[in-house]
C-alpha cells in the first residue's frame, strides 16, 4: 500500500505538471485581454504548466504544503508592443535579405536598377524607424527557496521564443526529438521499495515478533509448548521459517506491484533473497529478544515501537540519506536497519554484489548475534 | 500397580520463601492422584516440576524411574506425559483443529481426529478457539494433552474458573480418560472433584503432605462419623439418645445433629424416636473429604481455593 501510494506520488510514469498564476496587465480600457497576450496564456497552457489566471485585485496565492507559488505577470501593452516588434523584425529580415541579393547579384543589376533599390530601402528604414517597439519583459515571480524556479523560467523563454517564431511566420529549423530506449533509470519508486520492504521486515520483528513471543508467554503458551519435546531452539526455528516465508511472500507482492505499476527496476537474485533472509533472521531475532526479556506486554510494545520509529525515519529506509543532515546520516550509520536497506537496495535494484557485500556482511552478524540471544534468552524451565 | 511418579523430599525455594517443602508422594501407573490444597499449597509448584518445567530446590522426582533434574532423561520425559497448564490458554486466531494439531506436531503424533472424536470435539473443529466456551476451550486443553497418547496426564486445576455444568461435563471426560488406564495427576481446591474422581489424594497446605492416601480409606478414618440433622428434635428425645450413647449436638436453635457410624445405627435412631412418638425425617450428612481436610488441617478452602 505504502509503496502504491508514495510511487504514485512521487515515482509515477505521468510527467510532472507545474502550476503557473499568470497575472494578465495586457487588458484594453474595458478589461478585454490583448489577443496576443491571450495566445501566449494559451501557450503556455498547452506546455507542461497548468495556468491559474489571477485577476486584477485578486491576492498573491497562498502556499498550502509543499507547493510552489509560481506568478508570471504580463505587462501592459504587451500585444501593441509584440505587433510593432514583430513588424520591426520582419522589416529587418526583408531589407536585409533584399540587400544580401543585391550584393550576391553584383553586375547584373543595372546601376539604375541599384539605385533605385537603395533608395527604396531608405524609405522602408524610415517607416521602421518610425515604429516604436522594445523588449518586453515578463516578470516571473517566486520563493528564493524554489530550486525549480530557474528551470521554469528557461521553459517560459523557450515557448516566448517559439511563440516569436510563430508571429514571424517562421518555422523552426531545429527540433528536438525524443526516442526511448531500453536502459532504465532509477527511479524514486525504485529507491523506496527496498527501503519499504526492510523497514516492513524490521517493524514486523521489533513489534509482531516481539507482542507475539510476549503474548505467548503471558498466556502460558510457551510454557505449554516447553513441556512437550519440543526445544526452544525449535520453536525459535519455527518463528524463524514463518517470518521468513512472509517476508519472501511481502517481497514478492511488492516487486509484482512494483512492476505491475510502476515498471520498477528490482530484479530479485539468489543474493537479495540471501539478504532478505539474513534481515528477517537478524530482526525476528531481536524481536524475540526483547519478547522474552520484558515482563509485560506493554512495555514490549512500547520498546518496540520506540526502537523501530526512529530507525524507519533516521535511517534513510524512506528517503534518501542525502537529504538529511550530516549529523543525522551519522547517526543512521549506527542502525541496523541502514545496512539492510542498503544491501536490499544494492542486491535487488542496482545489482551491485560488490557494493553490497559490507553491509551485507553486517547484516549477517546482527542475524547471528539475533538469533543466538533469542536462543539463548529464551526460558524452557523456570520460567 | 507399578509406582510411575515417586517424590522423594522434594524441595523447592524461591528465594527465601518455602514453596515445596520436604514433600514425598508415590503415584501408581493407571490411577487418579489428586494434590488436594488451598491457593499457594505448593500444587503447581509440585506439578511443574513433574514436567521438566522446574527445577527442584532439593530431593528427588522419577518419572517412571527417570530423574526430572537430568537433562538427557528430559525429552523422554516429556514424551510421556501429556499437560494441561493451570489457565489453560491456546492460540485464539487458530482453530479447534489446528491447536489440537500443533500439539500432535510438537509431540510427533497424529492422532488428531481420534483425540476430537473421544472428546466430542469433531464437529466443531472448524471453530476458533476464541469463539469457544469456557468449558469448552478446557476440553480443547484436555484434547492437546491427550494428543501423543501420553502414559501420564497431568490436569492443573482443570475446572477452575468453570460454572457447574462445564465442570461435570469435565469430570465425566476425566472418568473416560481413567477408564483407557491412562494415569491421571490431578491438582485441585474442590473437594468434590477429588473425592469424585481419585483413587489417592495427597491433602497439601503450605508446602506439606497433611495426609496421604486412599480416598475412601481416609474418609473413613478420619472424617468422622455420618451427621443425622433432625428439625426441632426437642429436649425429650435428644435426651434419650444421648441415654442410649449416641453424640447430640444443637447446631442453631431448631436444628440437632446427631453422629451414628453406620447405616444400621440410623435404623436405630430412627426407631429409638418412634418410640416417643417422634416421626422424624432427618437430612443424612456422609463424611467426606472436606471433613478429612477440616479435622487435620483444622480450616476450609472456600470455592475461590482460598484457606477459610
Amino acid at each position: 500500500m505504502l509503496l502504491l501510494v508514495f510511487g504514485s506520488i512521487f515515482g509515477g510514469p505521468t510527467p510532472p505538471n507545474y502550476t503557473l498564476y499568470v497575472k494578465n496587465l495586457d487588458v484594453d480600457h474595458e478589461g478585454r485581454p490583448g489577443v496576443l497576450s491571450e495566445a501566449f496564456i494559451r501557450a503556455l497552457n498547452e506546455s507542461v504548466f497548468e495556468v491559474q489566471l489571477l485577476k486584477p485585485g485578486d491576492p498573491y496565492p497562498r502556499s498550502t504544503g509543499f507547493a510552489a507559488i509560481r506568478v508570471l505577470t504580463i505587462p501592459m501593452g504587451f500585444t501593441s508592443n509584440l505587433i510593432n516588434a514583430t513588424i520591426v523584425n520582419r522589416v529587418d529580415i526583408t531589407v536585409e535579405t533584399i540587400m544580401m541579393m543585391v550584393e550576391m547579384a553584383g553586375d547584373q543589376i543595372p546601376p539604375e536598377a541599384r539605385a533605385s533599390i537603395s533608395s527604396s530601402m531608405e524609405g522602408i528604414n524610415a517607416f521602421r524607424g518610425s515604429m516604436p517597439a522594445g523588449v518586453m519583459t515578463l516578470t516571473l515571480e517566486g520563493s528564493r527557496d524554489d530550486r525549480v524556479l530557474q528551470p521554469i523560467e528557461g521553459i517560459i523563454n523557450t515557448i516566448a521564443s517559439r511563440f516569436e517564431l510563430a508571429l514571424l511566420n517562421a518555422s523552426s529549423t531545429i527540433d528536438v526529438k525524443t526516442r526511448f530506449n531500453d536502459t532504465r533509470q532509477l527511479r524514486s519508486v525504485d529507491y523506496y521499495l527496498p527501503g519499504y520492504v526492510a523497514a516492513f521486515i524490521m517493524t514486523n520483528g521489533l513489534i509482531g515478533v516481539s507482542s507475539l513471543v510476549s503474548d505467548m508467554r503471558r498466556r502460558g503458551i510457551i510454557k505449554l509448548l516447553a513441556s512437550t519435546p519440543v526445544s526452544r531452539t525449535t520453536w525459535t526455528m519455527s518463528i524463524v521459517i514463518v517470518q521468513t516465508v512472509a517476508s519472501l511472500i511481502l517481497l514478492s507482492v511488492m516487486i509484482a506491484v512494483g512492476w505491475l505499476v510502476f515498471r520498477i527496476a528490482a530484479i530479485p537474485d539468489i543474493y537479495s533473497i540471501i539478504v532478505i533472509i539474513l534481515g528477517t533472521l537478524a530482526f525476528t531475532g531481536f524481536g524475540m529478544v526483547i519478547g522474552v526479556s520484558l515482563k509485560e506486554v506493554e512495555a514490549v510494545t512500547a520498546l518496540g515501537n520506540s526502537l523501530s520509529f526512529p530507525m524507519m525515519f533516521l535511517s534513510g529506509a524512506l528517503w534518501p540519506l542525502e537529504l538529511m543532515p550530516p549529523y543525522l546520516q551519522d547517526v543512521a550509520r549506527l542502525m541496523p536497519l541502514y545496512y539492510f536497506h542498503s544491501a536490499l537496495r544494492e542486491t535487488l535494484i542496482v545489482g551491485s554484489v560488490m557494493t553490497a557485500t559490507f553491509p551485507s556482511l553486517i547484516v549477517g552478524v546482527m542475524a547471528t548475534a539475533g538469533i543466538l540471544l533469542a536462543i539463548s534468552l529464551t526460558k524452557w524451565r523456570d520460567f | 500397580m507399578n509406582e510411575i511418579i515417586v517424590v522423594d523430599k522434594l524441595t523447592k525455594k524461591y528465594g527465601d520463601f518455602l514453596a515445596v517443602n520436604n514433600v514425598s508422594f508415590i503415584v501408581k501407573q493407571g490411577e487418579v492422584f489428586s494434590l488436594l490444597g488451598p491457593n499457594g499449597a505448593g500444587k503447581t509448584t509440585i506439578v511443574e516440576i513433574l514436567e521438566c518445567l522446574r527445577t527442584p530446590t532439593s530431593g528427588v522426582a522419577l518419572i517412571k524411574g527417570m530423574n526430572v533434574k537430568d537433562p538427557s532423561e528430559v525429552k523422554r520425559i516429556k514424551r510421556l506425559i501429556g499437560v494441561l497448564p493451570q489457565e489453560f490458554n491456546a492460540i485464539d486466531n487458530l482453530t479447534v483443529y489446528e491447536n489440537v494439531e500443533l500439539a500432535a506436531s510438537a509431540k510427533g503424533s497424529r492422532n488428531v481426529k481420534d483425540i476430537l472424536e473421544a472428546l466430542g470435539l469433531w464437529e466443531m473443529r472448524k471453530s476458533a478457539f476464541s469463539k469457544l466456551s469456557g468449558g469448552l476451550k478446557r476440553r480443547v486443553g484436555i484434547a492437546m494433552a491427550l494428543v501423543g497418547d501420553p502414559e501420564i496426564v497431568f490436569l492443573d486445576e482443570p475446572t477452575t474458573g468453570l460454572d457447574p455444568e462445564a465442570r461435570r461435563e469435565t469430570w465425566s471426560y476425566i472418568r473416560k480418560l481413567k477408564k483407557s488406564g491412562v494415569t491421571i495427576f490431578l491438582t485441585t481446591h474442590y473437594m468434590e472433584e477429588a473425592e469424585r474422581l481419585s483413587d489417592r489424594v495427597a491433602i497439601i497446605v503450605r508446602g506439606r503432605i497433611a495426609a496421604e492416601g486412599d480416598v475412601r480409606r481416609l474418609v473413613s478414618e478420619q472424617g468422622g462419623k455420618t451427621r443425622l440433622i433432625f428439625e426441632d428434635l426437642g429436649e425429650r428425645a435428644a435426651e434419650a439418645l444421648r441415654g442410649k450413647g449416641y453424640e447430640v449436638e444443637p447446631i442453631t436453635d431448631d436444628r440437632t445433629v446427631v453422629k451414628v457410624s453406620d447405616k444400621s445405627e440410623v435404623f436405630e435412631v430412627l426407631s429409638i424416636l418412634r418410640g416417643l412418638s417422634i416421626d422424624a425425617y432427618p437430612e443424612i450428612h456422609h463424611p467426606g473429604l472436606e471433613d478429612v481436610f477440616l479435622r487435620i488441617v483444622g480450616s476450609k478452602i472456600s470455592e475461590r481455593g482460598e484457606l477459610i
